[in-house]
């Protein structure tokens, strides 16, 4: 913990350095004093206009570099989340497939790199390239790899999926440990992975002068990740600040959901899942089609957090059912249990594809789905099908009823 | 193969190869995407086995719910369950599992579905990324 403790001694320091701009800016113009100006640090040092915030806002850096060098801003949360991804591109010298997936526990929450003003065009052009713009060249291309230091510092472990494992539910083999070239390069192709977009991992928004003074706005969204925040400049590898502390405060009804790394007003999903599975319930569907597709869609939630977490909130009405139908004798054992035993095998292969995936699999899956389902829908309104229904509905009530009574007699009786 | 079953008096005989397999596929899907199943199950069992509809909706739950368990634990063991959006969603899954029953007397269910068509369909469409 001594290193926060250096950040607020930095943080003094270089406040104490430029308290006054105005003061430094008479000093650094040539000419006007016959004292030489001091010698403009190498490590670049900077001071915040705050250091807490209430869900979210802006905090704006100004500092002092060497002139005549870009800076680059790296800010991150000290919350961790998880991150994956699958290798699955033919590798181009060899042709084959790798099928390596790897996972990394320790990402934070929220990471951004601030990048200079000019290289504001370099990154619109990764904007271009839509979905698989490449994250490890942005920070080349625009030079921010510098800063890049927090992701590739926390262990990543790699397995070598195949069918073999994927049949007996497994995620495959514990490769080696990565060396370090290896899992800096990895950490890229995850954080990607989890934020998926050019304007959630860089800004560019440093403004930097001729004479190396420096200033920029770090805007932390709301919704973002509560604690502390990491904020440090560097013009090269070597010459890297020390690192300000910036709190974001939230409070209810406000939550950090942990797992999906977001912090969110609760009432706001509770509303929401309680329309979408009342209509669901209606179309006789089950909310889970459209929750997580919505959900998906609102917040920034990984996908494989969606699924994860909307599957239990069924589990409870589903047992709740099969225990309703079974008290009046309504369900066939043996038909449910075969059919139920090729679904739990079903049900544990699934979720380890849920993390191979990436989010953008997700929803094309996910949008067939509803194709179909909207398929199956219309042709449940066609007058055929109702007219058949309505058959079988009355059937369906006359042995329910019968099952009901039975039930009832039954337990008069004892 | 053949199963032969008894339900309240009658007997109906199904093919278990083509129902598990089918099944199976359905709680793959249903498990990596994170959702019950039931409107595919419910076609599986009816149209596919030929299954009265008095058979189908017990017994589909039940096969269901195996695969809502074992996909529940699944995902909770590979770090995919985020328990504070449980904590907000779960209360008001069950306050719609109350709700729902009150207004369908209420409403056409004719009309429900063709609204879930249309709704399903853009959702679909946005989902693809045509809109």
């Amino acid at each position: 913990m001594s290193y926060k403790l250096h950040a607020v001694l930095a943080a003094l320091a270089a406040g104490l350095l430029f308290a006054n701009p105005m003061v430094l800016a008479q000093e650094a113009t040539p000419g006007a004093a016959p004292v030489a100006a001091p010698p403009p640090p190498v490590v670049p040092v900077f001071t915040v206009d705050k250091t807490s915030l209430a869900n979210g806002g802006v905090v704006t850096v100004t500092g002092q570099a060497a002139p005549g060098k870009p800076v680059y801003i790296e800010v991150f949360n000290e919350n961790p989340v998880t991150g994956s991804f699958f290798d699955s591109r033919p590798n181009k010298e060899t042709g084959k497939t790798p099928y390596k997936l790897y996972m990394a526990s320790e990402i934070p929450a929220f990471y951004r790199i601030h990048v200079p003003r000019e290289t504001q065009p370099i990154l619109d052009d990764f904007k271009k390239e839509g979905r698989p713009w490449s994250y490890s060249s942005a920070l080349s291309n625009t030079g921010g790899e510098v800063v890049y230091r927090e992701p590739g510092k926390h262990p990543i472990t790699a397995y070598q999926a195949s069918l073999q494992a994927g049949i007996v539910g497994s995620r495959g083999e514990v490769l080696p440990t990565l060396d370090d070239k290896e899992r800096v390069r990895r950490s890229m192709q995850i954080m990607k992975a989890r934020f998926r977009t050019v304007d959630k991992l860089f800004a560019a928004n440093v403004d930097v002068k001729e004479d190396g003074s420096f200033s920029a706005q770090i805007k932390i969204p709301e919704g973002s990740a509560p604690g502390k925040y990491f904020i440090s400049a560097a013009t090269s590898k070597k010459a890297v600040s020390e690192t300000v502390v910036v709190e974001n405060k939230i409070s209810f009804p406000i939550r950090y959901m942990k797992n999906a790394g977001t912090s969110l007003n609760i009432f706001v999903p509770f509303l929401i899942v309680l329309a979408l599975a009342t209509f669901g319930v209606l179309m006789g569907a089950g909310g889970g089609f459209i929750i997580n597709p919505i959900m998906l869609m609102m917040f920034p939630i990984p996908h494989n957090v969606v699924a994860g977490t909307v599957t239990p909130t069924v589990l409870f009405s589903q047992a709740s059912g099969v225990v309703n139908y079974s008290k009046i004798k309504f369900i066939s054992w043996k038909v449910g249990i075969t059919l139920g035993i090729a679904m739990l095998a079903g049900g544990f292969i699934g979720p380890v594809l849920t993390t191979m995936i990436t989010a953008d699999q997700y929803k094309f899956v996910f949008g067939w789905i509803l194709f179909i389902l909207a398929a199956l829908m219309f042709w449940q309104t066609t007058p055929g099908y109702m007219a058949k229904n309505k058959k079988e509905q009355a059937i369906l009530k006359e042995f329910q009823k019968r099952a009901e009574e039975a039930a009832a007699a039954k337990a008069a009786k004892a | 193969m053949y199963m032969h079953i008894q339900f309240w008096g009658n007997e109906f005989k199904i093919n278990v190869i083509v129902g598990c397999i089918g099944a199976f596929l359905i709680a793959v899907v249903s498990s990596m995407m994170g959702f019950g199943g039931g409107p595919f199950m419910v076609p599986l069992m009816a149209v596919v086995l030929g299954l009265p509809m008095y058979v189908v909706v017990g017994s589909s739950l039940l096969a269901i719910f195996f695969n809502t368990l074992m996909s529940t634990t699944r995902h909770y063991g590979f770090g995919n369950f985020d328990l504070d959006l449980f904590l907000v969603m779960f209360p008001a899954a069950l306050l719609a599992g109350w709700i729902a029953p009150k207004i369908a007397k209420r409403v056409s269910p004719l009309v429900v579905k063709r609204v879930a068509v249309v709704g399903l369909s853009l959702l679909g469409l946005s989902l693809l990324g045509v809109f």
